[in-house]
Parts: structure tokens; C-alpha cells; sequence
């Protein structure tokens, strides 16, 4: 990964132009309302929780999502408690989750190809190999978002309605209800996990073996898993512990409120640029992991594909070579 | 100071009984009670006689009780519906096992048992499936001034918590659990029944109950223990107070006891006794710190706390509502209250500071001026709000931040950068926002809509008294309160007479205030929308528009700063939909702002209240707009993971 930065920049870059189009729309919301205010000078020196909560209060769809939750750390905690606490998002900010993960989805038979290769390509090469296996990639997510759907739909309902609410039911001392609360956060996110891993290691094999049948891959990527679960166990675990540092240092330098906001800014750019970094070199770690053990040594990707002349170029390339003949 | 394990009473040694004189109260509702606890089939058991005396002018043939515990019978009580009405639907679909109730056995005078001609009525809805008020004819009526003894027999089933009453595991909060009598006015009964959105009223007594429960418990109640015995049949304690209103208690094996003693310079010594949750142990130095704020601050605003002993039971956390049920936290009885805590707190957060000094601070506003909360509530809650944000400023400045809580609401994490203020979180102006013309406050209280009548009791009265203090300053807001105390202390005064102390106190008629923020729903929104100049010659005339967008009408001055520095106040009646006012000076208007002191709180819209020459809203928004995309942009990075 240390010699792919330009993936990672990328990677963070498309997701800020994702995220672009929704900024605009809040900076002219939140302009708009302050109008010729003197709120306004509060709000550019820091956080103005009066306006704010004005704001928030008078707003509509993607203007309810601006409040204190979005400061620091707090706004880490909060997506990510959200997530786990499969709390609906709002309609606006779901649509740009979805356009996210179609977005890696297409991207990722690009990324996994050029890491795979573990040599620079032209550009062409990476949406080439995006263009290649996007369609597969797309089946592929068909049944990996119907397990998704079904751990959020009703999993996550049975641990943290009847499992939760069944054993809580006479315990008076909360300490006892945290345990519990994070036993199931651990079974849930074990769950995550396996889907998530198998998922992972489907594509990989697709692109490391040009599987074509999806379902084969899915297949593939279970027997894999299966005969080696505690080195894919410990994979899975390093990354997290990956996760978990980066996640740490974001802790000790989240911006304040008062911050300028180009250093705001920055920083926060350069953790996402970290977060993006880790999840590329998740995937880096299980092509790696895979390539070592089972792919051949002389493995090569798909040839590259050629696309045929035109019937018009071939009539006069053929004539030519009569002429010559 | 933690109290010897083996201490098996709460309330610590027992004490002689008290009975002051003179009376501080009417004292015309005794009661002298006997209960049992059985934690196995969670019923108690209570018996004991009723001296009621007829302290009203008119005399009555009929006795009304409360039986508040039958509002979880079933969900065909009016408590139940009024929930499902605020969109509480979970509150009537708990199961069977949840509910609770409460059957008498027993109304008797002179050896008659009254109850086969007791009759249960709904005076409030007419719901005849309503079973919380019972009406009892008497053989004999009783006449102004006349005393009469009532025997009463009852059980009461506990329910697992609704209205922060009942039980969890082992811990348990019981209160509203006898037979009341209801409160004999000139007019009549008032005894209304038990809804959604309101509390209790009743008349001021002596208590004298003994309560028994499982041996080893701990156990605290209204009032100070005075005798304690312990045999087979379990712990049995006595308890009594003079002059309150009502008497709840707790009990749990697992209560860590602590005691401390608030001293005051003039003001009396109290008690303080803490029944703590153990894995709260951490946090017993902040409950006694909120405690003593609360006695310090009202105590020298209003009035002396009277009694001796003050308990503060820390309620088991609810984690998980839907199965644990409500929590029994945040509420006041007389001389005792329920505070509130989690097991992980924030050092910045109001948790548990905020609560216990609001209802520490209820024992002046409830329990000795006893208003009565099924139609005037704001005369509790939002005195007691008002109070309780300008205490927890006083006693805890600069401490508080704003707080979230994370992962089930087992996290809590503090905005350093959003501090707590006392004008907007203390005073709730946000949660009114939305529904500040919901309901009008002088509507009785029963009345409201059940989904916004916390938002109208508590917040708006906050934030009108916080106004009038604004508009008249602190010390005749003080002493008007100070008057309401001391004229309504051990008394069940009503709204007029607030007003009235208002108007006489502050030495100017607040008729209009109170029209405006009391008998009106109205919504408050002073803008300015136009700033205009022109020159003539050597003058320049500036006009600046000042409009009211909402329909209650409040009195503002207009601060209009130009840019040599000149500052000019305008002041208007707020009457008309706009006005405009017209100023000269050679300067370019640099800044107008309405109501620039936000002396009205209640204004819902302060963003429109101010007009600057060099807006930047530009480089605000851009700052905070740029903030919140890199929000969104770490929002769809986690969610990718489902790629």
C-alpha cells in the first residue's frame, strides 16, 4: 500500500467530490439563514449552539443532519453508534451511503487488479479493470446486500430487542447491562464480519482467478475461509487494530469548534486519508494472503482486452494488404 | 459517610416522633398507616384510619379517594389512553405481568364499611372504564369544620415501573399506594382522576406509618424513622411527619446509605441522607454537592427549608425501557425525592447536578407551597425550572457542557465546545421551539396535549419567568417569588395570587404580561427585515424596519449602532405588525438589533432579530458547511464497508 498512495488519495478524492454537491447545498442553507445576522460573527468564530439549534429546529431534510453531533470526535462516535444501533439515516444522507458503496463497488475491481498485479498501472488499466469486473462485482453485491439486509433487518432487531430486552428485563445494576449491550455488539459485528470477509474474499478470488460465476466465487471465498479461519481471523483482527489506532490518534487530534477552518479541515482530511488508507490495505492484506497461498506464482490477470477495429478500417486494411499481395 | 453495613434502616436510627406546634399546615388529612411489603408476589398489604377534618366552607355528603394505582389495571384507563394519545404507545402495550393496582377492602366510619355503595366516576373525561377516582356516600354529612375517622383496608399489586412508581428486580419505589383522599374546596371535590400529563394534590396531614418489609432491607421514606424492630416476620420501621402532603417510600436490599449534614449561615440545619445504587458509589459527593445547593439557594431566594431530614434515593438506571420498564428518577414527594444517574457520567454533564437540585428544589415548589398540579403544574414544574437552572449557574458556574450519549445510551461524550447556559438550556428554549403554541398555559393542565404538556409546564414557564426577571430585574423577581413562598407556604395557592404578588411586588400592573405569556398560545418572533438610507445634503436619514412575524405582542427596544459608534435605543409597543424608525446621523447605519438584552426569551426566532453591515454569514457558513462535509464524507467512508 505504501507504494499505491495515489489509490488512497484517489479514494479519499471521490469521496469528497460525493460528498461535495450535499456541502454546497448545506453552505447556501446555513448562509441563507443567517442572512445579514450577527449570529453570523459568533458562528465564524466558533460554535454558535444558539443559532445552531435555531437552525437545526426551522430546517428541513438534509438540514436537520447539522447540529454538535458533526464536532470532534463526538461526530465519530455518533456515526458510528448510529451504525450499530441500526438507527436510520437520514433519506438524503442514505442515498449518498448507497452512491458510496456503488461508487467502491465499481472501484473495486480496479483496486483489487492493481494490487493484485503489485505494479503500478496506467489509468486506463484501472477503469479497464474496473469496467471488467463491475458488472460481476454488481451481482456479487446482490446477495452480499440481501445478507446485510438480513443481519440489519432481523438479526440486529432479535439481539437488541428480544435477546436485550429479555435479559435486562430485572437487572438493576446498569454495569450489567453494558456487558451485555457489548456481548452483543461483539455477536453482531462477528456477523458483519463473516459476511464481509466472505464477500472480500469472492472478489478477490474473481478478479485473482477471472472467476466469472459469482455464486462460484462466493463458493470459492467460503471453502477458503473455512480451511484456514483463524489466520483469516487474525487478518481481520490486525485490521481492526489498525482501525482502532487510527481511530485513537483522530481522538487526541479532532479540531475544536474554534479551530480555522482550513486547519479543521486538513486534519480531518488526513484522518480519512488514513481511514481510506487502512481499508485499501485491508484489501491489500487479503489479495496478499490469498496470492500466498493459493494463487500461482506466474498468476496474470486477465489480458487486457482489445477491442476489434471497425468494420470500415478492417475493409481498408484488408485491401491494402491486397494491393500488396 | 458510609453507614454500617449491618444498618438495616435507610433513614439511619430512629428518632421521636415529630409533631411540631403550632401546626405549620391545616393538618386536616392524618393518616396513620400499617403496610407489608410481600417481594414475592409484589403486594402490599396496608391498613390503617384516616382523620380527615372539613377545612372548606361548604359541607358534603360524599368522601372522594384517589386509587392512582388503577391506571395500570388495564389499558382502558384514561392514563393509558392519554399515552397512546401523546404517541407513548409502548406505555399500553407492556405486558400483563407489568401492570399494577390497587383494590380496597375497607372505607369504614364508626364500624360501617362504606364500600357497597362506593362508586367509581371519571369527572374529568366521563371514561367509565376510568378506576381511579372512588366516590364513597356517607350516612351522615360532614359539615365545615367537622372531623370524622375513616377506616381503611386496601392491597396494592406493584407494577414494574409506570409514572415512577413501582418495582425493578428488587429495588423499589413505591408511592401514590394508599387510598387518598381527595381535596374538599369551596366548590366541591377536587379530586380529578389520574392522567397522562399531570401529578398529585392533596391536602397537607401528619403521617404516622409503619411499613414492613424483608429482613435486611433498607429502607427510606417521607419523614424521619422513630422506631425500628426486626423479628421474623422481617424489618418493620415507623416513620412520621407533620405537615406534608403525601408519604412514598423504598426499599431495596441494595441500598449503600450515606449521610451528611447541610449547615448554613441562617439558614436551619438538615439531615441529608443518601440511599445510593452501589455501582453509583463514585458519585455521592455530587448528589450531596446538588442537595446542598438546592437547600442553599432556595433557601435564601424563597425561604427556609422547614423540616429536618431531606433523602435522596438514587433509582436503579433504566438502560432498556421497553423491558425494564420506566424509570422511578426525577421525581419529589415530601422530604424525600428520586434523583437520577448513570453509571458512567461525563465530569461536564448535568447528570446527576441537574436533577437532584430540581427536585431538592420541589420541596419549596410542591411541597410546601402545594399547588395543585392537575391544573396549574407550571406552578410547581416551571417555577421549579426557572429555579433550578439559576441555582445550578450560581452554585456550578462554567462547569456544565452539553452531552450525548452513545452505543444504547451507555456512552456518554461531552461537547466541551457547546457549553451549558443558563437563559437556553436551563431554561429548555429548544425543546419549546417546536411546540411553543401548542397549548395556552392557563388551560388546567389535564387538559393539554399530552405530547407537548412537559415542553408548555416546564420550559415556557421557565422562560417567561426568566423574561420578567430580564424585564424587572433580579431582586423584585426574587422577592416576588419570595412573597409567593411565604404567603403560599403549607397552602395550596392558585395562579391569580401569583399574579397578583407579581404586579403588587414589581409596583407596576403586569396584567399584559401575563395576557400575553399565560392566557395566550401565542408565539413570539421580532424581526428586522429593512435598513435603509438616503442623503439630504449634509444629513443622512436612515430608516430601519422592525416587524413582528408572530402574534404575541411584546414591548422591545431596537438598538440600532452606527459606524461612528453612535448608539441609539428605539423603543416599541410591538403592537403592529411592523414599524418603521427613523433616525439622522451622518454615519452609515453599522448594525440594528431587536430586543438587543434578549430580554424576551420566548422569542423563537433570534437569528432575524439583528441586521449587520458586514454580514458574515459567507465565511460562517463556508467554515460550518465545510465542517459538516467532512462529516458526511467520514459518514459514507464507514458505510462503504458494506461495498
Amino acid at each position: 500500500m505504501l507504494r499505491a498512495p495515489a489509490l488512497a488519495a484517489s479514494m479519499l478524492a471521490a469521496t469528497f467530490l460525493l460528498a461535495l454537491p450535499l456541502g454546497l447545498v448545506m453552505q447556501r442553507s446555513l448562509e441563507t439563514h443567517l442572512g445579514r445576522s450577527v449570529e453570523a460573527d459568533a458562528a465564524a468564530e466558533g460554535w454558535n449552539a444558539n443559532w445552531a439549534a435555531e437552525y437545526g429546529a426551522q430546517a428541513q431534510g438534509l438540514g436537520r443532519t447539522f447540529g454538535y453531533e458533526i464536532l470532534g470526535f463526538g461526530g465519530t462516535l455518533a456515526i458510528l453508534s448510529d451504525l450499530l444501533d441500526n438507527t436510520g439515516l437520514n433519506p438524503t444522507l442514505a442515498i449518498a451511503a448507497t452512491m458510496s458503496v456503488a461508487l467502491w463497488i465499481f472501484l473495486s475491481g480496479g483496486l483489487l487488479d492493481r494490487l493484485a498485479r503489485g505494479r503500478p498501472v496506467r489509468t486506463s488499466q484501472f477503469f479497464s479493470a474496473c469496467g471488467v469486473y463491475a458488472l460481476r462485482f454488481s451481482r456479487l453485491a446482490i446477495v452480499i446486500g440481501a445478507a446485510y439486509y438480513a443481519l440489519f433487518r432481523w438479526l440486529h432487531p432479535f439481539l437488541f430487542g428480544r435477546v436485550y430486552h429479555h435479559f435486562t428485563r430485572d437487572m438493576t445494576a446498569e454495569r450489567d447491562v453494558a456487558v451485555l449491550r457489548i456481548a452483543l455488539y461483539l455477536v453482531f459485528l462477528l456477523a458483519l464480519a463473516v459476511v464481509s470477509v466472505v464477500a472480500d474474499f469472492a472478489k478477490v478470488r474473481t478478479v485473482v482467478e477471472d472467476r466469472r460465476s459469482m455464486l462460484g466465487a462466493l463458493g470459492a471465498s467460503v471453502r477458503f475461509i473455512r480451511r484456514r479461519p483463524f489466520r483469516v481471523a487474525g487478518l481481520l483482527v490486525l485490521n481492526a487494530l489498525a482501525w482502532l489506532v487510527i481511530l485513537r490518534l483522530w481522538f487526541s487530534v479532532a479540531p475544536a469548534a474554534t479551530a480555522p477552518a482550513w486547519w479543521a479541515f486538513l486534519i480531518t482530511e488526513i484522518y480519512l486519508l488514513a481511514r481510506v488508507w487502512a481499508k485499501l490495505a485491508f484489501m491489500a492484506s487479503e489479495v496478499v494472503f490469498f496470492q500466498g497461498d493459493l494463487a500461482h506464482a506466474q498468476y496474470t490477470a486477465a489480458p487486457e482486452v482489445v477491442w476489434p477495429d471497425s468494420p470500415a478500417a478492417e475493409a481498408i486494411g484488408n485491401m491494402s494488404r491486397r494491393r500488396e499481395g | 459517610m458510609l453507614l454500617a453495613a449491618a444498618a438495616l434502616i435507610a433513614a439511619a436510627s430512629p428518632r421521636a416522633a415529630v409533631q411540631p406546634e403550632p401546626a405549620r399546615s391545616p393538618r386536616n388529612a392524618n393518616y396513620r398507616l400499617t403496610a407489608s411489603l410481600d417481594p414475592v408476589s409484589h403486594v402490599i398489604t396496608g391498613s390503617g384510619r384516616l382523620t380527615w377534618r372539613n377545612i372548606s366552607h361548604t359541607t358534603t355528603n360524599e368522601l372522594q379517594f384517589h386509587l392512582y394505582w388503577n391506571a395500570w389495571r388495564d389499558a382502558n384507563s384514561s392514563w393509558l389512553r392519554e399515552q397512546r394519545l401523546g404517541r407513548n404507545g409502548a406505555m399500553a402495550g407492556r405486558p400483563a405481568d407489568d401492570r399494577g393496582s390497587i383494590d380496597v377492602s375497607t372505607i369504614a366510619i364508626g364500624g360501617t364499611n362504606l364500600l357497597a355503595r362506593a362508586r367509581f366516576m371519571a369527572p374529568d373525561d366521563g371514561n367509565t372504564q376510568d378506576m381511579t377516582v372512588l366516590s364513597v356516600p356517607l350516612d351522615q354529612p360532614v359539615a365545615p369544620g367537622q372531623t370524622i375517622e375513616i377506616d381503611l383496608a386496601w392491597t396494592s399489586r406493584v407494577p414494574r415501573t409506570y409514572a415512577r412508581t413501582g418495582r425493578i428486580g428488587d429495588y423499589y419505589f413505591i408511592a401514590q399506594w394508599f387510598p387518598k383522599i381527595g381535596v374538599l374546596e369551596d366548590t366541591g371535590w377536587n379530586c380529578h382522576q389520574f392522567h397522562a400529563a399531570t401529578e398529585f394534590f392533596s391536602d397537607f396531614g401528619v403521617y404516622d406509618v409503619t411499613l414492613t418489609v424483608p429482613g435486611g432491607w433498607k429502607i427510606g421514606a417521607t419523614g424521619s424513622a422513630v422506631e425500628q424492630t426486626t423479628d421474623a416476620s422481617g424489618t418493620r420501621v415507623r416513620f412520621a411527619q407533620a405537615d406534608v402532603h403525601d408519604f412514598a417510600w423504598t426499599t431495596s436490599p441494595d441500598f449503600q446509605v450515606r449521610e451528611e449534614r447541610f449547615d448554613e449561615p441562617g439558614l436551619p440545619a438538615v439531615r441529608m441522607i443518601l440511599l445510593l445504587q452501589p455501582e453509583h458509589a463514585g458519585q455521592a459527593a455530587r448528589h450531596f454537592a446538588a442537595t446542598r445547593a438546592a437547600l442553599k439557594y432556595y433557601g435564601t431566594w424563597f425561604g427556609p427549608y422547614p423540616y429536618e431530614q431531606i433523602t435522596i434515593v438514587d433509582p436503579v438506571a433504566i438502560a432498556d425501557a421497553p423491558s425494564q420498564g420506566e424509570s422511578t428518577g426525577g421525581m419529589e414527594y415530601p422530604t424525600l425525592f428520586t434523583a437520577g444517574t448513570r453509571w458512567r457520567v461525563a465530569a461536564a454533564g448535568t447528570q446527576p447536578e441537574s436533577v437532584t437540585v430540581h427536585e431538592a428544589g420541589h420541596q419549596f415548589w410542591y411541597g410546601i407551597v402545594a399547588t395543585n398540579e392537575f391544573e396549574h403544574a407550571w406552578m410547581d414544574e416551571g417555577l421549579n425550572t426557572f429555579s433550578t437552572a439559576r441555582t445550578l449557574d450560581a452554585a456550578f458556574p462554567g462547569r456544565f457542557a452539553t452531552v450525548d450519549r452513545f452505543f444504547g445510551g451507555l456512552l456518554p461524550w461531552a461537547y466541551a465546545d457547546v457549553p451549558w447556559s443558563r437563559a437556553v438550556d436551563g431554561n429548555r428554549l429548544n425543546a419549546f421551539r417546536p411546540v411553543a403554541s401548542a397549548d395556552t398555559p392557563s388551560t388546567p393542565t389535564w387538559q393539554y396535549w399530552p405530547g407537548s404538556a412537559g415542553a408548555i409546564t416546564y420550559n415556557k414557564t421557565a422562560l417567561w419567568l426568566a423574561t420578567l426577571e430580564r424585564l424587572i430585574g433580579w431582586p423584585a423577581t426574587q422577592k416576588i417569588l419570595a412573597t409567593h413562598f411565604s404567603r403560599g407556604a403549607f397552602r395550596h395557592p392558585v395562579p391569580d395570587e401569583f399574579f397578583a404578588i407579581a404586579s403588587e411586588i414589581s409596583g407596576r400592573d403586569l396584567t399584559w404580561f401575563f395576557d400575553a405569556v399565560y392566557r395566550s398560545s401565542a408565539t413570539f418572533d421580532y424581526a428586522v427585515t429593512d435598513v435603509m438610507s438616503t442623503s439630504q445634503g449634509a444629513t443622512t436619514n436612515h430608516q430601519v424596519i422592525v416587524r413582528r412575524f408572530g402574534d404575541g405582542v411584546f414591548p422591545i427596544s431596537t438598538r440600532v449602532t452606527f459606524a461612528d459608534g453612535t448608539v441609539t435605543d428605539a423603543a416599541w409597543d410591538g403592537r403592529e405588525p411592523w414599524h418603521a424608525i427613523t433616525l439622522s446621523n451622518p454615519s452609515a447605519v453599522a448594525r440594528v438589533q431587536v430586543d438587543p438584552d434578549r430580554v424576551l426569551l420566548l422569542d423563537v426566532n433570534v437569528t432575524n432579530n439583528s441586521w449587520t453591515a458586514r454580514p458574515r454569514a459567507a465565511e460562517a457558513s463556508q467554515k460550518w458547511a465545510l465542517r459538516w462535509l467532512t462529516w458526511v464524507q467520514e459518514l459514507l467512508l464507514t458505510y462503504a464497508c458494506f461495498s
